[in-house]
């Protein structure tokens, strides 16, 4: 069974590397020997978008304040990660104590956590959506937190909240209550299946829930021939999609409150609804002759060759599934190994592109290409592979994720050097653009560090308020 | 202004509140959020295809382009080679779309141009002009040496947001290589933290969604409408944008990306189980659910997660399964969340559900007190009342391919709701009436473009 130093006694030491192991490659090394008129448009793109311009240039929604009430839940707060990478001035309000999240590490263990200046401790999970994020507590359960938000809500354009189904309209400080006072209020609620219908929310659901209520894991892993199981997403995927499109949702509602609207509106997404709208098929498929999908491993159904296969040292992935790039792989793989080239392409039955999609025509397409991949490392069949431009590439671990040149290069994994956690490694807002890019102006901020400014500023706060309010647990 | 919520809401339970601002069947009598925004994608596979689509669900006017006659390389791929739906175009009518094509492409209108020619390439750039976004996954610099890049469009519309999206982006020592979701997946360690352990007989896996590719388009769209709010309420300036698919991955895995930095820590799988909370994952029920069914999907025992990470939630756990010893060995969600005690307490579940389907598991877990959700599959998800309620499922009278079930909009919206309209259209459908209506071309000319294939 398990390996023995995987047991919690006996672990091993792990030398830190400082990042980058492997120095950045340099403009010149990049575009070394590349004809200048074919490097003159990469150059142009790089000028126009590289990160290192992005604080001289202007944030699309600068003045835009959000309200993130969630907790104990990642959807919420990746949610409120697109406004803040954005420009937004968002305030995460957790109750006091902190948001739950800031102490689970993976297995429990304290040593993973990143200690901040004045000595607290906050969990990865929750630093990575923490970005240039403002951090508030608030005990919404005691009259004087509800006052308190009230106080504040004509200065805010978007709340985000998750607390149980109709938990906060009871308290009233839901929707119906808090656009009485600010109209203009657009009111997001997130979940994993909702907050109305049949299968409301039971308190305390986070994902997978999500992932499991909506055919996620149920197709994904190697179907039970092969030897597989359902198989969840290693990460909090359902909360993650759900997250994004609920941001997309709530910046709609922005968008049409600005443009003829004129007032907020309730918004609502869950997990498993956002995977929903983004599982393929599966619905159109079922609708029409009632077929359940399958998993498949790491095989595709409607794409073959579409896959990660084994070889020497790990996987790799080659795709390719129109004539253009299926030839070209073959005339790879047949420059060591004819023969296979020669068994698939002479095959009548593997000639028209859909007609190789049935399952046993891709038992034979990659038991061949296995025969090949075999005894070829990553590495070596990328090369190989690339020579003829078709997609391929190995299957990375994290290590090498944060250290492939290409993402070095542009700043996809960077590093942020934090007032608060010191230089923290992590991946970098995917808004890339000319003019209003996205970007991480500091990592997190302890708990409740930002009371003061944000009370006085909001709600006029004195010293007497603030400590009263401090004594009775509200903040 | 008018009071927000007016005094019968007022009166309601909050579900009936909820139930009547988000009536599904009232969505079409509310506005449209991107009333007025023309958005051209010429785009193909998934990563650009549903980014317009996402926009087009919120009213925009979406023009998608696509090469005559056979159009996009998506619609040749259906699962197993086995649902398709017909006609593919009018030029070729006895072949169809499959469905893979299906989900990226809904409210678009669709038109075809072959814009390796200059007449095409013309009506490109006319087109550009009238655009409010434009979007494209072609190898990066191709627009540009045609003509038809951000540059020219640039020119004539300054508002334009321009969105170039694919594999790895423009720039950078990987500018020139391909890519698909599944790279996306593999060389941004998605494949690496998915799946069983090696002990467990597991290998790095697949997410069965072509999830880089809809996700990418999701954060592309959101990024889309900032842009539309900054220049409609700010500047006035349009934007250059970039989103490389690898890109997401390592967006989704930022906490492992902070983890390795800071300790060297590779993060590895753990299969159905949580490295950060404990009870909180997946149990193998013992017993299918439907041993006589026909379809092998149905014929598999089930699985169904089981969430008792509070320590008074796992006390409650441990009396369901007669294990009442486990709460007293593990008391604190400390003690358990550990790799060894994680491995030693799941098999325990396992056990007790060895005898059991997946309704059992979620019914005694649900009259304990314990949250529960079981594995549902395509069938068991299509079945529930929930979500054809709330409109996440419909079926819907396609005007093109008739009773279609579809997918609908994810987030609800009270006052300016998504929609969709129909899932996608043939071919060219709409060539007629879009020329007509941006380049005012007549009849006897759109004939013409046809019969040199030009469109």
């Amino acid at each position: 069974m398990a390996e023995k130093w995987r047991t919690e006694k006996k672990r091993p030491t792990i030398k830190v590397l400082p990042w980058p192991a492997v120095p950045v490659p340099t403009v010149e090394e990049v575009y070394a020997g590349v004809d200048p008129k074919r490097a003159e448009y990469s150059l142009w793109v790089e000028d126009q978008v590289r990160q290192q311009y992005n604080a001289d240039k202007p944030e699309s929604l600068d003045g835009i304040r959000v309200l993130d009430m969630t907790t104990d839940q990642i959807i919420g707060h990746w949610c409120s990660s697109h406004f803040s990478e954005l420009g937004a001035e968002v305030i995460m309000v957790e109750p006091p104590g902190g948001d739950p999240l800031r102490t689970m590490n993976p297995f429990g263990r304290e040593d993973y956590a990143f200690t901040a200046a004045n000595g607290e401790k906050c969990s990865p999970r929750f630093l990575a959506e923490a970005r240039n994020k403002l951090a508030v507590t608030l005990n919404v359960e005691t009259k004087e937190g509800q006052a308190l938000l009230k106080q504040i809500i004509p200065q805010i354009d978007i709340l985000i909240e998750n607390a149980p189904p109709g938990h906060y309209d009871k308290l009233g400080i839901g929707y119906r209550q808090l656009s009485e006072i600010n109209p203009r209020l657009i009111y997001l609620w997130v979940g994993e299946r909702g907050q109305w219908g049949p299968l409301k929310d039971q308190p305390g659901a986070m994902d997978p829930v999500g992932q499991c209520a909506m055919g996620f894991v149920h197709g994904t892993g190697a179907p039970v021939s092969f030897g597989g199981t359902p198989t969840r997403s290693g990460w909090w995927l359902a909360d993650q999609v759900g997250g994004t499109f609920a941001a997309m949702g709530a910046m709609a509602a922005l968008y049409a409150r600005e443009k003829f609207l004129g007032k907020g509106q309730f918004v609502e997404c869950t997990a498993a609804e956002g995977v929903i709208r983004i599982i393929d098929y599966n619905w159109g498929w079922h609708g029409m002759d009632g077929s359940v999908r399958p998993r498949y491993g790491n095989w595709d159904l409607a794409i073959n060759i579409y896959a990660v296969n084994p070889c020497a040292d790990g996987q790799i992935m080659v795709g390719g599934g129109h004539d253009r790039l299926w030839f070209r792989i073959w005339r790879t793989v047949g420059k060591d190994r004819p023969e296979l080239e020669q068994h698939i392409c002479e095959d009548p039955k593997l000639r028209v592109v859909t007609d190789r999609l049935p399952h046993y025509m891709q038992v034979e397409t990659y038991t061949t290409m296995c025969d090949w991949t075999k005894d070829k490392t990553r590495d070596q069949c990328e090369k190989a592979l690339q020579e003829e431009e078709v997609a391929s590439g190995g299957v990375s671990f994290l290590d090498e994720v944060c250290e492939f040149p290409h993402y070095k290069y542009r700043g996809h994994i960077e590093i942020c050097d934090d007032v608060n956690y010191g230089k923290v490694l992590l991946g970098a807002s995917s808004f890339i653009g000319s003019n209003t890019p996205g970007r991480i102006k500091w990592i997190g901020r302890t708990v409740g560090q930002d009371n003061e400014d944000v009370y006085r500023r909001l709600a006029g706060l004195n010293r007497e308020n603030m400590t009263a309010l401090r004594k009775g647990g509200v903040i | 202004m008018t009071a927000a919520v007016s005094k019968n809401l007022k009166d309601m339970t909050f579900e009936d509140f909820c139930r009547t601002v988000f009536d599904t069947t009232k969505r079409f009598e509310k506005p449209e959020t991107l009333k007025g925004v023309r958005a051209v994608s010429t785009t193909q596979y998934i990563l650009g295809p549903s980014c317009a689509s996402y926009l087009a669900e919120l009213g925009a006017e979406t023009i998608k382009v696509e090469l005559p006659k056979r159009g996009e390389p998506m619609r040749h791929t259906t699962p197993f080679n086995e649902p398709f739906l017909y006609p593919l175009s009018r030029w070729m009518p006895d072949k169809g779309t499959g469905l893979g094509f299906f989900g990226a492409n809904p409210n678009e209108y669709f038109m075809s141009l072959d814009f390796h020619k200059p007449e095409a390439q013309q009506i490109m750039r006319r087109l550009a002009a009238k655009s409010d976004t434009f979007s494209e996954n072609y190898r990066a610099g191709t627009f540009d040496r045609w003509g038809i890049g951000y540059r020219q469009h640039a020119e004539v519309n300054p508002r334009v947001v321009y969105q170039w999206m694919g594999g790895f982006g423009g720039w950078g020592p990987g500018r020139n290589r391909a890519s698909y979701d599944i790279l996306g997946q593999a060389q941004g360690g998605c494949f690496s933290v998915t799946g069983w352990q090696k002990e467990y007989g597991g290998m790095p896996s697949k997410q069965t969604i072509w999830i880089m590719d809809y996700w990418g388009g999701a954060i592309s769209a959101f990024n889309i409408i900032a842009c539309l709010y900054w220049r409609d309420n700010v500047s006035g300036k349009g934007n250059f944008l970039e989103y490389s698919q690898v890109h997401g991955a390592q967006r989704h895995l930022t906490d492992l990306i902070a983890l390795y930095g800071r300790t060297g820590i590779v993060g590895q799988r753990w299969g159905n189980w949580d490295p950060l909370l404990c009870v909180h994952g997946i149990v193998k029920c013992g017993k299918s659910s439907y041993p006589n069914s026909k379809n092998p999907q149905e014929q598999e025992v089930g699985f169904c997660l089981v969430s008792a990470y509070k320590d008074e939630d796992f006390a409650k756990l441990c009396k369901l399964i007669n294990r009442a010893d486990l709460a007293k060995q593990y008391p604190k969600h400390a003690d358990r969340v550990g790799a060894d005690a994680q491995m030693a307490i799941y098999p325990e579940l396992d056990k007790w559900a060895a005898d059991k389907t997946k309704e059992d598991v979620d019914k005694a877990c649900k009259a304990a007190g314990v949250l529960s959700q079981p594995v549902w599959n395509s069938k068991e998800v299509h079945d529930q009342e929930h979500y054809h309620l709330r409109g996440t499922l419909a079926w819907i009278d396609d005007p093109t391919f008739g009773d279609v079930l579809t997918q609908g909009v994810p987030y609800q919206l009270s006052e300016t709701p998504g929609r969709v309209r129909w899932a996608f259209k043939p071919v060219g459908a709409d060539n007629e009436h879009l020329l007509a209506k941006l380049c005012g071309f007549s009849g006897s000319h759109i004939k013409e473009l046809e019969e040199k294939e030009i469109i």
